[in-house]
């Protein structure tokens, strides 16, 4: 099987929820010598960027295959990093959580699995996270972005969301921290994020992936 | 003077009415209406009641509701814990189920009515029967067996359970939210209401693959409305799409009422049920929060223009949420009553 095989092989499986098909196709491939790094490099990596353009061309995927996605690339991310050498260089760093007075775990997790497939460095605050807490974790980590995950209208716009790290951000003068917004009621109201000043929003985990990659790549230009 | 009531029947039936009917689900809005603050205003069934019909009364559409908060039917499986804000609905906030042996531990009630958590619903019935029974149709809410667990464990670890198991669990769990989503339906028409909101984001292709939905999903919605029958229910996937599944619902279960997502193309889904039954187009309510008036009356149009051709359409709003400023409310359902009125347009007919 080639790469182009293998991603195609292994998106199919990951589309129809089948976990353990996915993870056996990559098994399979490392056993065949596939090293660990062309696995997360042409492997796993590539996939994601083929699902985005598939979701941006095509149809949406559901919510299910999100989370598969999330799931079976962390998970195999976490196995590959196991048998490299040396560590590869992270790419980024990212503290994300549910916003204060949300309990909503889903959105958030499917969102830190694709973005650790990429490499990216991610704390995770949990849910009913406060503002202050945001971005006290922010600068404890040296992260580029905070994201913010909400599934109710009042704890996406309210006066302890999203408005509030933008407003302890400015009055730190940390404005080089970009702030990302995602969660049921940013896809009801695509406009929603200006509105509460976040520099960036996603409509689904495997996109919110590529967007905070290109905002830490703007942070570190 | 029309009732509600008569209007609903009217749509379903197909026959001539004024208008279309207008369901506007306004549940927190209460707490407001009464100037208290949510938690109390939820801890009795009487200001629920009471709200209402005084909600009711004062924008003039044709529903009211018996629901409280969605997190109650986990409070009548043991939750201990709500999570109450000042500006929005409560949340489950203590799951009940946190492991496997959760699942083996969980019972249900054999009668609800009895469970001092469906006793202040039950209060509420009471009253909206007294007042408006047989003029507006009284709305409950039940979540389906399949999407039941997310509230009992929450989203996430319901999916890992549905999707990577361990499937004897999953199965076992499966079998008793059925069992708990029988006896309610039971207990709601028992206390009178009319309508039945059967909530199942499952039941959705923006949840699940279309291969998983007809595995998996449709079989427990057969079993659900096999099991209470089809009178008085609406499927609902929580204000997720579920166009494409419809055909395949309705020839299943015999549902006769869809309340759509803002999403689903309301031309499309008529189409789909044919005559077959009721089609709800439903409005962003999240998008009303901004809109303007123009804007408000421009979407209003669209949607009447795309549902009322052949009857047969109801103009209905999702759970509204609690920040929508009142003239934004007034607006919309002025815009409803005006572009829903089949005499307006027979007389625009006639011009
Ligand atoms: C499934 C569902 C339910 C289920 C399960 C809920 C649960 N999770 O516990 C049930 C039926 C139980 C339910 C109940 C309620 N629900 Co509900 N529900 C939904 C539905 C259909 C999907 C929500 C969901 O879980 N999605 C899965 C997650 C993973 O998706 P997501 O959060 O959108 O995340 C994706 C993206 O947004 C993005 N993302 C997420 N976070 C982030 C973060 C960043 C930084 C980025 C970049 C991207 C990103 O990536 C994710 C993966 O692709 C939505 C409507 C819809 N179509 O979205 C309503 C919805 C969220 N519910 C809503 C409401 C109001 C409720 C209730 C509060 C109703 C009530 N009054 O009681 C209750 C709350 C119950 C409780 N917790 O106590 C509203 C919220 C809006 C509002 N009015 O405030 C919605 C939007 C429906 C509506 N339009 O009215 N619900």
């Amino acid at each position: 099987m080639n790469m182009a095989q293998l991603i195609t092989t292994y998106n199919e499986a990951v589309y129809d929820t089948d976990r353990d098909k996915a993870i056996k196709v990559i098994r399979d491939a490392v056993n065949n010598r596939v090293s660990p790094e062309e696995i997360i490099f042409q492997v796993i990596i590539p996939a994601i960027e083929q699902t985005i353009n598939h979701i941006r061309e095509d149809e949406e995927l559901s919510l299910a295959q999100h989370f598969m996605t999330a799931q079976i690339a962390s998970d195999v991310i976490e196995e590959m990093l196991a048998r490299f050498e040396t560590a590869p260089k992270v790419m980024g760093r990212v503290v994300i959580g549910t916003s204060y007075g949300d309990l909503h775990a889903l959105g958030k997790r499917i969102v830190t699995g694709c973005l650790r497939a990429r490499l990216i460095e991610v704390t995770d605050l949990g849910v009913n996270v406060s503002p202050e807490r945001f971005v006290d974790e922010a600068v404890a980590h040296n992260a580029e972005v905070i994201g913010i995950s909400s599934m109710m209208i009042h704890t996406a716009r309210g006066e302890n969301g999203c408005l509030k790290v933008r407003q302890i951000l400015k009055e730190r003068g940390l404005d080089h921290i970009k702030l990302v917004v995602g969660g049921a009621p940013y896809r009801f109201n695509p406009e929603l994020y200006k509105i509460v000043q976040a520099d960036g929003w996603a409509r689904d985990g495997i996109t919110a992936s590529r967007v905070i990659a290109d905002l830490i790549a703007e942070v570190k230009k | 003077m029309i009732t509600g009531l008569e209007r609903l029947m009217a749509a379903i039936k197909g026959e001539a009415c004024d208008r279309v009917p207008v369901f506007c689900n306004l549940l927190d809005q209460g707490a407001k209406e009464l100037g208290i603050s949510l938690e109390e205003y939820y801890s009795n069934g009487e200001y629920v009641a009471e709200a209402q019909l005084k909600m009711r009364e004062k924008y003039g559409h044709d529903n009211v509701w018996s629901l409280f908060y969605v997190g109650k039917e986990a409070e009548l499986l043991g939750c201990k814990r709500i999570l109450f804000a000042k500006d929005g609905p409560p949340n489950v906030e203590d799951f009940v189920i946190k492991s496997c042996d959760d699942i083996h531990k969980l019972e249900i009630p054999d009668d609800l009515s009895a469970h001092p958590a469906f006793e202040e619903g039950l209060k509420c019935l009471r009253i909206l029967r007294e007042e408006v029974g047989g003029k507006y149709p009284i709305c409950a809410y039940a979540t389906a067996s399949m999407s039941l667990p997310a509230l009992l464990m929450g989203m996430d670890k319901w999916m890992e359970l549905l999707f990577m198991g361990p499937p004897a669990e999953c199965s076992e769990l499966l079998a008793k939210c059925h069992d708990f989503f029988v006896k309610e339906m039971f207990a709601y028409r028992k206390a009178g209401v009319d309508v039945l909101v059967y909530s199942n984001p499952f039941g959705s292709t923006d949840i699940v693959p279309r291969k998983y939905f007809m595995e998996h999903s449709l079989p427990w919605i057969e079993k659900d409305i096999k099991a209470v029958g089809t009178q008085g229910i609406v499927y609902y996937c929580g204000m997720a799409k579920f166009n494409p599944v419809i055909d395949i619902v309705l020839e299943r279960t015999g549902i006769g009422v869809y309340y759509l997502s803002p999403f689903d193309d309301i031309r499309k889904g008529k189409e789909t049920i044919a005559g077959r039954g009721l089609t709800c187009g439903v409005i962003n309510d999240i998008e009303l929060i901004d809109w303007s008036k123009e804007e408000i009356r421009h979407e209003v149009k669209r949607m009447m223009d795309a549902g009322m051709p052949g009857g047969k359409f109801l103009f209905g709003t999702g759970v509204m949420p609690y920040c929508i400023p009142e003239q934004n409310i007034r607006t919309m359902l002025e815009a409803a009553y005006e572009f829903g009125s089949y005499e307006m347009k027979m007389e625009r007919l006639h011009d």
